[in-house]
């Protein structure tokens, strides 16, 4: 939004303060986890400060004082990349299929609403309790995955439809007229028409998997994911270990998202031969 | 944190001096030691390891006696592997009862034992394969110490403990032939306060309801066992008395109730805990002075430099007071069978081969063997810790912070004192439904 | 008028019909639509109606104390509908949900007004974006221990009052209270409230903008008159989000409200660590039962299928 003379308008800075207060409020336990993982031995989950060190940093990789945090992780990642992929993948068809009406539409989309609303400690029983009933090891992988899915799901999906309901199928016609086949019209136009979508979609799956617990504690078989490991171990002495745990996550996080975001800068940068276009307007 | 090297280092020799590790026989090419008789080698082995090293046995259950550490030192005595899972003990109960198959060393509490038995979920342990039955602390096996009878309020290890064959489904009074479960970790709870603030020694519970410390007291929200702790200070204010805290009739578990809803609204508690951590947290940062605690709770304030006593309530004449007291324990699923059933056998026993006893006691928890885990132990830890002596040196905790000088008595005394002195065990009541709905009022009052 | 870097597609109030279909549907075959949600099909049979089915049935069980008896008897659902804690639960629950509903909302939908129209590089806008969602790899149960520090009586917050001397006695009601229920709440879910309604947004035609202020109304007027009604899909997502985490939360009342709070959920958590499965189930059910026809009301207000299956 610009004046005509470019200047930013008094909205802009009172929107931007508001802006800042929220990251702050959304930081504020962040900060506190930051500064409390760097306290020495004698540390606590509090304030006051019990000394400096790395001390918790180094326990999360030897593990001596906690639980299983590194093998909970090495399976919590791959399990959320794999339900982020499947959660686009799905989402995105089934976002295509509800653009149009067929039988049993209504009944499925009921039934994805089901999905998100059921309590979701009870549904994970009645998943594991399925999987033992039919005789078959409960995983990571397989049960976990699925009612994970169940949850990621719905939210995909309801991002879907609120994307194709503003998206023109025109564009599809046009290419149809143009002569692309159905395969092409699918990766050429639709997709990257709703990839903005398909990004929110796909940041929701890894987030919703990598954070899930309620459908994951009766699912996850023999071994924990990182909330059930972490949750866990408040049953026991809980050290600042896992407030390193998310200094750590946190300071990659930013480190990934940098290197994203310069990335695509260099790219277009690249592609447009010149500064990045003015943006909106 | 090189003080905590040092000490596993110990350990770790210790093993090494007194025992021939399982590697070094098996090095040997020495057949399978046979009956293990007279063997107080730790993991011995009574089967061959190409026959068992691709077992994996998973033991499931809460963090404070399913240690990963002890798991990873099974492993490297036995031979085979042990995988711990930590679930908190809601979900691990349900785990067992719902997905029996994906366990095979269910760690449960006693009244959890009850259910699990009459759900077929469990065999027997065969009593005479167990080494160490005999030095089983007689307050397990046999309901009593010493002549005095342990308190039947609650469902108390004793009582879940025997059934008459592998596979029934009916627990039995008196000593038989097959156990449920063999104790694990155990201890007796009571309240933990800071002295500094109090003032004064406390040794009734009632002192948690006090109105001196409105405000700035908690109890525990797990409805079982948050009720009893509730029951023993309304005893012992003198409200009413109970004809068993640990199964309660409909008015008691409403007197009981509708006393606490009161005391909520007069503003008593600063918070109800639901995680150990929290307990902790609460009272080193101050938010509580007096609150129910778990005795591993109180160790790890006083590691972070925070003065916290346990409070020695033992039973009085009046037959007020007393702690309450509570038993993990390792079964075994039904599903065991063959050679992973021999490592089972195999596990359990190196279970009261000591090394356990003395990491746990660390924690303060104490082991059922005390006889074992005292040779794991030094003369000064094994004094403050299960004898309730005077320190003789500084007492430190696992990870080498010290939580008591020389010369500090442990709180409660010898664990035999505080056990002899047990008014009531965790428990699952019969009007339990009632229970936790009326709990949950109390909660949203 | 095309925007450079705009995807460009037009969002007007209210497609004109211009068009009737009387040709195949755009997608091809008329079995495409059926193929597309198979997967979906598949997943929610095997891992949301299978179970659930479980769920129902037990709900009729019968419960003696140690063994679930299979049985047809309604007596869980009497227990459950004529106890007086069920509906002091649910209003609670309520409760909580309208409260951060309605914070979620206006925060939620100010930080998307900021994002989208205030932002000029869309660069930027995502990198602001990612900033907001990388707490949330932090586990929930790291961030709501840290509450503790933070609001604690001796926390960050009270500590910075004491000794700026805004107050004398640290605050109480800042941990284990209803407040510290909610504001848990909006920092957990606000995010949930700003995605769709910064998709909905993002699709705004600018040129609108201009086109009301030469009609003569204030940005008060636009904002009111033009961009919430083109948000409605965002704003009704983003509330079925938010309604449904509420409702079906267990620990963050558990924990926040240091147990001065049951939720329904935490009232079904206590009856199965006590193997009370059939009470739970009909807990359970009941409660699926009232969420979705909480949803079905939002839904009704914006009906967002109507929306994606327009004719066009």
């Amino acid at each position: 939004m610009l004046t005509a003379a470019g200047r930013r308008p008094w909205t802009f800075y009172a929107l931007a303060a508001f802006f800042a207060l929220y990251v702050a409020f959304l930081y504020g336990p962040m900060i506190c986890i930051f500064v409390l993982s760097f306290q020495g031995p004698q540390g606590a989950l509090v304030f006051p400060m019990r000394g400096m060190s790395l001390h918790w940093f180094a326990e999360l990789v030897t593990q001596t004082e906690t639980g299983d945090i590194l093998g909970a992780i090495s399976r919590s990642i791959p399990l959320a990349i794999i339900v982020m992929a499947a959660t686009v993948a799905v989402s995105v068809a089934g976002g295509l299929a509800f653009r149009d009406r067929f039988r049993g539409g209504a009944a499925l989309f009921y039934a994805v609403i089901v999905s998100l609303v059921a309590p979701g400690y009870v549904l994970g029983i009645g998943i594991g309790l399925m999987f033992q009933l039919l005789g078959l090891p409960a995983n990571w992988y397989s049960s976990a995955l699925g009612a994970q899915l169940t949850w990621t799901l719905p939210f995909g999906l309801l991002i879907m439809f609120a994307v194709f309901g503003r998206f023109n199928r025109a564009y599809e016609e046009a290419a149809r007229d143009l002569g692309a086949g159905a395969g092409q019209i699918l990766r050429l136009v639709v997709i990257p028409i709703v990839l903005p979508g398909i990004i929110a979609v796909a940041l929701f799956g890894f987030t919703l998997s990598y954070d899930e617990f309620a459908r994951t504690l009766q699912t996850s078989g023999s071994t924990n994911t990182l909330p059930l490991e972490i949750w866990s171990m408040t049953t026991n002495v809980t050290s600042p270990v896992i407030y390193a745990l998310g200094t750590v996550t946190t300071a990659f996080s930013f480190i990934v998202i940098g290197v994203a975001l310069s990335a695509i800068a260099l790219i277009q940068r690249r592609r447009y031969g010149r500064a990045l276009p003015a943006g909106r307007h | 944190m090189a003080q905590r090297r040092k000490k596993r280092a110990r350990i770790g020799s210790v093993d090494a001096n007194t025992a021939i590790s399982r590697r070094n026989l098996l090095r040997a090419g020495a057949a399978a030691l046979g009956a293990a008789a007279g063997s107080q080698v730790i993991g011995a082995p009574t089967i061959w390891a190409q026959e068992i090293k691709d077992i994996e046995l998973r033991h499931v259950g809460v963090s404070y006696s399913v240690v990963k550490a002890i798991g990873d030192q099974a492993s490297k005595d036995l031979g085979f592997k042990v995988t711990m899972q930590n679930l908190d003990t809601s979900a691990a109960i349900t785990r067992f009862i719902t997905q029996p198959q994906t366990v095979d060393i269910p760690d449960l509490e006693g009244w959890q034992t009850k259910v699990a038995v009459a759900r077929g979920i469990l065999q027997g342990i065969e009593v005479k394969r167990i080494k160490e039955f005999d030095n089983i602390l007689p307050i397990f096996t046999k309901g009593e110490y010493e002549g005095k009878k342990v308190s039947r309020q609650g469902i108390s290890p004793y009582e879940a403990m025997y059934i008459e064959k592998k596979d029934s489904t009916k627990i039995v009074e008196g000593v038989h032939d097959w156990m449920t479960f063999l104790p694990q970790v155990y201890n007796a709870d009571s309240i933990g306060y800071r002295p500094d603030i109090v003032g004064h020694p406390v040794t009734h519970w009632k002192d948690l309801i006090d109105p001196k410390y409105k405000g700035r007291s908690a109890i525990l929200d797990v409805p079982n066992i948050g009720i009893m702790d509730a029951a023993l200070a309304l005893e012992s204010r003198g409200d009413l008395v109970y004809k068993n805290k640990g199964n309660m009739t409909r008015q008691e578990i409403d007197t009981t109730i509708n006393a606490l809803i009161a005391l909520k609204k007069q503003g008593q508690f600063r918070a109800t805990w639901t995680t150990f951590e929290q307990s902790v947290e609460l009272m080193a940062s101050g938010e509580v002075v007096i609150q129910s605690m778990w005795s591993p709770a109180v160790t790890a304030v006083l590691a972070k430099g925070i003065p916290c006593i346990y409070a020695p309530v033992n039973e009085q004449p009046n037959g007020k007071e007393g702690y309450r007291g509570w038993c993990n324990g390792m079964g075994l699923m039904r599903h065991l069978s063959g050679k992973k059933l021999e490592a089972a056998y195999e596990y359990l026993n190196w279970y009261y081969a000591g090394w356990q006893g003395g990491f746990v006691a660390r924690h303060g928890y104490y082991s059922p063997v005390p006889k074992t885990a005292e040779k794991f132990m030094t003369a000064n830890e094994y004094g403050y810790w299960y004898l309730g002596k005077p320190a003789a040196d500084v007492i430190k905790d696992p990870y080498g912070a010290a939580i008591a000088k020389a010369g500090a008595v442990r709180d409660g005394g010898s664990f035999i004192e505080r056990f002899t002195n047990i008014a009531c065990w965790n428990t699952v009541m019969d009007e339990n439904q009632y229970m936790i709905q009326r709990w949950n009022e109390f909660k949203s009052a | 008028m095309r925007h450079a870097g705009q995807s460009g597609e037009r969002a007007s109030p209210s497609p004109p019909p211009h068009r009737v279909r009387t040709a195949p549907p755009i997608s091809g075959s008329p079995a495409r639509p059926y193929l597309l949600v198979a997967p979906l099909l598949a997943v929610l049979l095997v891992f949301v109606v299978a179970p659930l089915a479980f769920v129902v049935a037990v709900s009729f069980f019968h419960y003696d104390n140690f063994a679930i008896i299979p049985a047809f008897s309604f007596e869980n659902y009497a227990d459950v509908l004529t106890a007086h804690l069920t509906y002091e639960l649910y209003l609670t629950m309520i409760w909580f949900s309208a409260l951060t509903w309605f914070f979620t909302l206006i925060i939620g939908f100010t930080v998307a007004y900021f994002l989208v129209f205030h932002v000029r590089n869309p660069l930027i806008a995502i990198g602001l974006f990612l900033v907001c969602t990388v707490p949330f790899w932090t586990s929930n149960v790291i961030r709501m221990i840290s509450w503790l520090p933070l609001l604690g009586k001796q926390g960050l917050i009270n500590n910075a009052l004491l000794t700026t001397g805004v107050i004398r006695q640290p605050l109480q009601f800042l941990l284990f209270s209803d407040f510290s229920v909610v504001v848990s709440y909006v920092h957990l879910f606000t995010i949930f409230m700003i995605v769709p309604i910064f998709n909905s947004m993002s699709r705004i035609d600018r040129t609108l903008f201009e086109a009301a202020a030469d009609a003569g109304s204030s940005r008060w007027q636009t904002l009111l008159y033009v961009v919430v009604p083109l948000c409605k899909s965002g704003i009704a997502l983003g509330s079925i989000f938010v309604v449904t985490l509420v409702m079906g939360d267990f620990y963050v009342v558990k924990v926040m409200s240091g147990g001065s709070r049951a939720s329904i959920v935490s009232a079904m958590y206590d009856d199965i660590s006590t193997l009370l499965f059939p009470h739970a189930a009909a807990n359970a059910v009941i409660l699926m039962i009232i969420v979705v026809i909480m949803v079905s009301l939002i839904l009704r207000v914006v009906d967002v299928r109507k929306e994606l299956a327009s004719q066009r």
